[in-house]
């Protein structure tokens, strides 16, 4: 994942991918914080959401095949959709994928929600490294346009505009969500979390809610998904979409605080950055320690849930009480 | 003995018999035997059916799958016993395994000692590992719901796995064992020494000791008692404290051993583990929660589907049915379809009971009544007017 | 004489693990009642509550309230319908504020429709002014107005017991299952309570309540019904049923 010419530009990155990760977080915090659904398959979500985006928008990519060794396999795709429409199927794929799981899965204990989420993610990490001629297999989709072409390419413009774009969908984001979670539609998510018989006591069909705030997380994701294509502009299944992005993003809205968005945004920016962090230190190191702290990062990722649970399970930042006037 | 008068011998004759009445099996457990008899005869007879049917070549996955199958049920067993006693999903498990080949590998490539006294380090090693995690960690998540110690769980997973990946690198190894070549027992299907029988026999063995742990010992007893009802178990006097730290031990005792056949049939890496987790977790919810036997029954049915979708997924590859690609690569996926379907229609597995207290599922009632073509209750009460 | 009833049960039965809970059990509950459901403990009572209230599906049996047949429906269609129930350890919901916990129990509140946020803003704002109005109304009638902002899992016992009342209230409910309504309540706040769903009664509503204390059952029930072991054993005026010699060897034996 390297890119960076110049300070600048890194930076650029960071702030790029810390916004990818709070659409994440922010579609996470819908499901849990303010639902209390457990959803261990957010990278597959994600995963949809990115490729689907990123099939939309490249141009069509040939498979490159030398002395019949397939060193490229090529993908599905050539219909070079503007980002809007792509980004628009990213977020109905992915809603309608969560949609699916959900309907078996949301009458579930918590704990068994969270498996039969990541054995489903992992159901379509397996069909992306393996559906070649539609994914591009474990090569993926690479070549992806960014938001605006610069011509001469110019990485610190790219990434100046990628933050500005997904910056203000990002703070849309936030604005829709904060209107429908003060709304009485979440005032039900929020009476279905803290307990879910009493609520359908009282006359409310929670199986229904909690399929609308599941999908809904899941369309949120899969916009994150878009996002992340046009970011990074190449996609690949095995590390972006692993369990450990499902982990850091739990990470992320624990430290912000469970049942607060703009505590999700700030967990985000919190943990990314200490991946990123670490990323940069990586190079500064010695030739032998590199791969080390790349992995000491995730182990911190590690500690930091154990503490989170043991110490602060509400988070860093609280909830907001909330006065009726 | 020489001198012992007829009234003793005849009351140590009557000790003897009370101790194998004890062992005696009992009406219940004959019933069982039997039903396992037939069962695993109608499965041979199947095998021996496919064989006719598709050649020799086909028993070869069969013979795969109960290999799979062997492992699983190994690692199924002790995260069914956490699930049941500590009541939550370990999902450290895997990387608990991983541990567990790990240090069998240190003891056997770089001690240079045989795989055996791996075998047994690693057991003894990750028991007491067990017994720390407890002590540091869950102890503290008593009675805060099954989410907060899964969380934790994916923590301590994280922490070994890529502990592991910093110290001893991710390039892969093979244990040290003098592989005997293949035997063949049936001309086309091939039985590898180490590969099959050791697994097999390890899995069969473990099955058996754990069924007497549980049956015969008073730990085990203690155990079973504990995973049925805490606060009833805690009632009757029951050291529930040790039973607890027993589970730990037992669990991550089995997680060493089966990451080791793990590391025999493929090769040991840092996300060895990691990757059959969910294969375990499958096997543990189509068994059933809490049910070492029923792990036992999901950790064959795991490994069987796994293995026998191969041939089907092949057919499946061929350019002329779907061209699918990679068609083999899905195998992994088969479980995981059916563990879905077991969450969806029938949650608490094969031999987990269903719990008394159960929430209504609207969903499938109404969707029951649908098909079955009636009317919901509503409109039915709508419809006749009032009732007397 | 049954068909006047609000409220009829009729052979419903209920097992939980190899235990017959509810055992063929019938009564009848009529409109503008305070009608009391007494038994020893383990008799059934909240388990026959939940079975009502649509939480539980019965194993057999039929349930007629106002002329419709309700057994086999979720809880929402019979909050619908105009049957509320109480729980008998409150089901308080946390972290939402006294006003939400009654707000939320309003039956047709657009805004809880997800699309209604979008599409009928003006309408949303309405009924939600009007339901928070009634709440406060209801909260006054209960004596937690004071509470209104607190979240619900700051109050004590007493005061959630008042909660469970004013959100079973909020529907406009024709009947309200009351599961001990006052258990653990002091005297005088129990007191007001149960004038205040005298009064509730006289204005055409019906409460079907179990309870334990016996001055509540004797002063304020117009009708008891005796429940054990899962069956309706007695049934009459409260001074009747307290002489019945099967009732009180139900209580001593059972």
């Amino acid at each position: 994942m390297a890119i960076d010419t110049g300070l600048l530009t890194n930076i650029g990155f960071y702030v790029s991918i810390a916004i990818v990760f709070s659409v994440l977080a922010l579609g996470f915090n819908l499901q849990w914080g303010y639902t209390g659904l457990f959803n261990a398959g957010i990278a597959g979500f994600f995963l949809v959401g990115a490729y689907v985006t990123a099939i939309a928008i490249t141009p069509l990519s040939q498979p490159l095949i030398i002395g019949g060794v397939t060193v490229v396999p090529g993908h599905l795709g050539g219909y070079s959709l503007p980002f809007v429409v792509g980004a628009l199927l990213a977020m109905v794929a992915s809603g309608l994928t969560a949609a699916l799981i959900a309907i078996p899965a949301l009458r579930l204990r918590a704990d068994y929600l969270a498996i039969a989420t990541i054995a489903f993610a992992e159901i379509l990490r397996i069909f992306a490294i393996n559906l070649e001629s539609t994914t591009g297999g474990t090569i993926g989709l690479p070549l992806i346009p960014p938001l605006i072409q610069y011509v001469p390419a110019d990485p610190f413009l790219s990434a100046v505009t990628f933050v500005a774009i997904g910056g203000a969908i990002l703070l849309a984001l936030l604005l829709v969500l904060q209107f429908m979670v003060e709304s009485p539609w979440g005032r039900v998510l929020r009476a279905i979390r803290d307990d879910e018989e009493a609520t359908m006591a009282l006359g409310k069909n929670a199986y229904r809610y909690k399929l609308q705030a599941f999908a809904l997380g899941g369309a949120i994701m899969g916009l994150a998904g878009a996002l992340f294509a046009v970011a990074l502009l190449y996609i690949e299944p095995s590390g972006s979409f692993a369990p450990a992005v499902t982990f850091s993003v739990w990470v992320m809205v624990i430290v912000g605080g469970a049942g607060n968005n703009r505590g999700a945004i700030l967990g985000a920016f919190l943990i990314y950055g200490m991946e990123w962090g670490s990323v940069q230190l990586k190079d500064l190191a010695p030739a032998q320690l590199r791969d080390t702290i790349f992995y000491i990062r995730i182990m911190i990722i590690g500690v930091l849930l154990i503490l989170l649970i043991l110490f602060r399970p509400e988070g860093v930042l609280r909830e907001r009480k909330r006065a009726l006037r | 003995m020489a001198g012992t008068s007829t009234s003793e011998s005849a009351e140590e004759t009557r000790a003897w018999q009370s101790r194998w009445a004890a062992l005696r099996l009992g009406p219940r457990v004959r019933r069982q035997l039997l039903r396992a008899i037939v069962v695993a005869a109608i499965f041979l007879a199947f095998c021996a059916l496919l064989g006719a049917l598709f050649g020799v070549g086909i028993l070869s996955y069969t013979l795969a799958g109960l290999r799979v199958g062997s492992i699983v049920i190994v690692a199924a067993i002790g995260l069914s016993l956490i699930y049941g006693i500590r009541g939550f999903a370990n999902f450290a498990y895997g990387d608990l395994m991983t541990l567990g080949a790990y240090v069998a590998l240190l003891v056997n490539l770089f001690g240079g000692i045989n795989l055996v006294a791996g075998f047994v380090v690693a057991f003894v090693t990750l028991g007491a590992f067990g017994i720390v995690l407890e002590l540091l960690i869950f102890r503290r998540l008593e009675g805060r719901g099954p989410v907060a110690p899964l969380v934790a769980s994916v923590g301590v997973g994280l922490i070994i796995q890529n502990g592991i990946r910093a110290t001893a690198s991710t390039q892969q190894w093979n244990y040290d064992v003098t592989a005997i070549g293949e035997i063949p027992i049936v001309p086309g299907l091939g039985f590898h020494w180490i590969r099959d029988f050791a697994t097999l026999a390890i899995g069969l063995s473990f099955m058996v000791s754990l069924h007497v742990l549980l049956k015969y010992t008073n730990l085990g007893k203690a155990m079973r008692a504990t995973a049925d009802n805490l606060e009833l178990a805690k009632a009757t006097g029951i050291d529930t404290k040790r039973v607890r730290y027993a589970a730990w031990a037992v669990s991550c005792s089995f997680a060493s051993t089966a990451g080791i056949l793990l590391g025999l049939i493929a090769v040991v890496k840092p996300t060895m583990g990691f990757e059959v987790l969910l294969l375990i977790f499958a096997a543990v919810i189509v068994g059933g929660i809490g049910s070492p036997y029923g792990a036992m029954l999901g950790g064959l049915v795991v490994g069987l589907s796994q293995e026998m979708s191969v041939p089907l997924l092949l057919w499946l590859g061929r350019p002329e049915v779907i061209g699918l690609e990679h068609a083999t690569a899905y195998k992994v996926a088969v479980p995981f379809f059916i563990m879905i379907g077991v969450l969806l229609l029938r949650p608490w597995g094969i031999a987990g009971r269903q719990p008394a207290f159960a929430p209504r599922t609207f969903f499938v009632e109404r969707l029951a009544r649908v098909l079955r073509g009636k009317r919901t209750s509503a409109e039915r009460a709508e419809g006749d007017g009032r009732g007397g | 004489m049954h068909a006047d009833s609000i409220l009829r049960v009729q052979d419903v039965q209920k097992a939980f693990g190899g235990i017959q809970a509810v055992d063929r059990c019938t009564l009848a509950v009529f409109p503008k009642s305070i009608t009391g459901l007494i038994g020893p403990n383990g008799a059934g009572k909240s388990t026959l509550f939940n079975i009502v209230a649509g939480l539980y599906r019965p194993d057999g049996g039929e349930i007629w309230f106002n002329g419709a047949r309700i057994d086999g429906l979720p809880p929402y269609e019979i909050v619908r319908l105009g049957l509320t129930k109480t729980w008998q350890i409150p089901h308080e919901l946390r972290n939402l504020t006294v006003l939400e916990n009654v707000v939320l129990a309003a039956k047709e509140n657009s805004g809880e429709q997800l699309l209604n946020l979008f599409v009928r803003p003006r309408r949303v704002q309405r009924d939600e002014k009007q339901w928070r109005a009634r709440a406060r109304e209801i909260l006054a009638l209960t004596q937690l107005d004071g509470l209104a902002n607190e979240h619900a899992k700051g109050l004590s016992g007493g005061q959630k017991k008042l909660l469970e009342l004013a959100r079973a209230l909020m529907s406009d409910p024709a009947i309200v299952l009351l599961d001990e309504p006052v258990a653990g309540v002091n005297l005088t706040l129990a007191a007001n309570l149960m004038d205040l769903i005298e009064r509730l009664r006289q204005g055409g509503r019906t409460f079907f309540l179990i309870e334990h204390d016996m001055n509540v059952v004797m002063n304020r029930c117009d009708r008891v019904i005796v429940m054990h072991q899962g069956r309706k054993i007695a049934e009459g005026t409260p001074s009747a049923v307290k002489a019945d010699p099967v009732v009180i060897e139900s209580y001593l034996g059972g």
